[in-house]
């Protein structure tokens, strides 16, 4: 294979940002269905069925298209999704008010400290080990060229994702204190204590991966979590995983954690005063944030693009002849993951009602931090001694 | 533009240690203390960036993840919960820039003092290496962490450890003087 000039190399990592980008934003808006209509089944409805408003314009062409077409069993169940096309017009295209009273640099440039922070860290994940596809030979400039499974192989990958989505919880303080007013400080006071005391549990009970496998490549570790690990391996896991999965819920400030904007006590929290397209920015990053932490889920625990999670793979793949399709790595088994994890946020939202704040707090230092603690002492000892 | 691309890649630590003193002089200069936070933001993720210019990309993730994710928050923390809002209040807190020149002269002075010979001197500034026997089977380039973590725990694990316990007593103090505050 030919090796990429400069220019080339350049142009391969916007492809592929462009392709991040692009999965992104594919699987943000469809969460977001699943949500409402996800939220309805466990409640006993059917969630959205139509577009919001009536029958006249846009929305009632498409709402009229929609109920002709799901006339069609299947199609039926996605009745609701021209919903979707509405909000976003309509976050598109609200009044962007700023208060009279609000810091206005720091009201601007919250919103995007926390996409933006969300947004990057998928530079550290690699979809698949090696290469993902080659150019075909008719493409202009590139032709031939490898694309490999990740943005970027950065050989602390593990330590930029937490760096980078550590900076993200400035994006809500700095909204919460920008509005100038009484429920947006409360709720970014909120989110700093929680995201920061959250942040400590998660970042230890990653160490378990890093202990069991000895990298802080996130490809690295992902292929060794799958399939370099001994059977005595799985107690950490699973364990890890599910803390990992606890604090994960705390740091996206989904339910039942969701302190910084919990409706029935602080409006809307951090980004009451927020309207138009800059809320839509909060809104984005919070799903995408989802899709990060499902993602350093599915990569470090689940197995990442092997079929098997907690490192069962590598216990199957003995008795499973060689070269066989499914003991090798696939970019749609990494995918079909996240997809898994991000139903099971909703399935937990549905399910399990919000804390009170004092609980959030003392079940992150009292239980979280100790039991993090346990496995990583777990981890080493598997590592040292099997 | 392959030619201009090289140029901004080889002298990217220069490029990001002016932003970094840039975001500094924010941070002295800005008359809002949130401004201030934020302008140390940018100049402590300025620094990463300088870290990783220099290959360094454990010290640059470690600086990005302990100062910019964790010390500036708790920064911003306490300035927003100490809102300036009376002329006099604002007054004590501006009263510190006008130290800060002088503090800043005395820190280029430390520093040229320390560095005077990489700065000022024929040979070229060198990379700290570790111990030959420390180093063994290890890529050093390609492995940052677990070099640092060698020389941390290996080459030298007494100062490390009385920095710890520096820190220690910093937080005893911490939790001292905050309870007889109280009292």
């Amino acid at each position: 294979m030919p090796t990429p000039t400069l220019l080339q190399s350049i142009a391969i990592t916007l492809i592929q940002c462009v392709l991040v980008v692009l999965f992104v934003f594919v699987v943000v808006p469809l969460t977001v269905f699943a949500e409402r209509k996800v939220l309805g089944h466990i409640q006993q409805r059917l969630g959205s069925t139509r577009v919001a408003s009536g029958h006249i314009g846009v929305t009632g062409w498409m709402n009229r298209g929609m109920w002709k077409w799901g006339r069609i069993p299947v199609l039926s169940y996605w009745r609701g999704i021209p919903g979707l096309l509405a909000d976003v017009l309509k976050l598109i295209l609200k009044e962007d008010i700023i208060p009279a009273k609000a810091d206005k640099f720091v009201f601007f440039i919250a919103p995007a400290l926390s996409m933006v922070s969300a947004v990057v860290v998928f530079a550290a994940i690699s979809f698949v080990p090696g290469t993902f596809f080659v150019f075909p030979s008719w493409f202009p400039g590139l032709a031939g060229l490898p694309v490999s499974g990740g943005i970027a192989d950065i050989n602390v990958g593990l330590l930029w994702i937490l760096g980078v989505a550590s900076v993200g919880v400035y994006g809500i303080v700095l909204a919460g204190w920008a509005s100038n007013s009484k429920y947006p400080l409360l709720g970014g006071l909120r989110s700093a204590a929680q995201m920061v005391s959250y942040e400590v549990p998660l970042a230890i009970s990653l160490l378990a991966p890093v202990v069991l496998t000895g990298s802080l490549n996130f490809g690295e570790m992902a292929q060794r979590m799958a399939t370099g690990t001994s059977a005595w391996g799985l107690v950490p896991q699973v364990f890890g995983f599910l803390i990992y999965l606890t604090c994960g819920f705390a740091e996206t400030n989904r339910l039942p954690f969701d302190m910084p904007e919990a409706e029935n006590e602080l409006v809307a929290g951090f980004h009451t005063e927020y309207s138009g397209m800059k809320f839509g920015f909060f809104y984005l990053a919070e799903y995408i944030n989802m899709t990060v932490v499902s993602a350093l889920a599915a990569g470090f625990f689940l197995g990442g693009s092997w079929l098997l999670p907690f490192g069962l793979q590598g216990l199957v793949n003995k008795l499973l002849p060689a070269g066989a399709w499914i003991a090798g790595p696939h970019a749609i088994f990494f995918v079909a993951k996240i997809i898994f994890l991000l139903f099971t946020y909703i399935w937990v939202r549905g399910t399990i009602p919000r804390y009170r704040y004092d609980q959030v707090m003392s079940v992150a230092w009292k239980y979280l931090i100790p039991l993090a603690l346990v496995n990583l002492l777990l981890a080493a000892f598997v590592r040292c001694a099997v | 533009m392959e030619h201009f691309i090289e140029t901004i890649g080889r002298n990217m630590f220069a490029i990001f240690g002016v932003m970094a003193l840039g975001g500094a002089a924010v941070v002295v200069a800005s008359r809002s203390a949130v401004h201030s936070v934020l302008a140390f933001l940018f100049a402590m993720l300025c620094i990463a960036g300088c870290f990783l210019a220099l290959e360094a990309e454990f010290l640059g993730m470690a600086q990005i993840l302990v100062y910019a994710g964790g010390i500036v928050v708790l920064f911003l923390f306490v300035v927003m919960l100490v809102e300036v809002t009376k002329a006099k209040e604002k007054e004590v807190f501006q009263l510190q820039s006008r130290y800060a020149i002088g503090a800043v002269l005395l820190g280029v002075a430390a520093f040229s003092a320390v560095f005077r010979k990489v700065i000022f001197g024929a040979a070229s500034p060198q990379a700290l290496k570790l111990p030959e026997n420390l180093a063994q089977g290890l890529n050093v380039a390609q492995q940052n962490a677990q070099a640092v973590s060698r020389g941390l725990f290996a080459g030298y694990l007494l100062p490390f450890e009385i920095l710890s316990v520096v820190l220690l007593v910093a937080l005893v103090g911490a939790v001292v003087l905050a309870k007889t505050e109280r009292v």
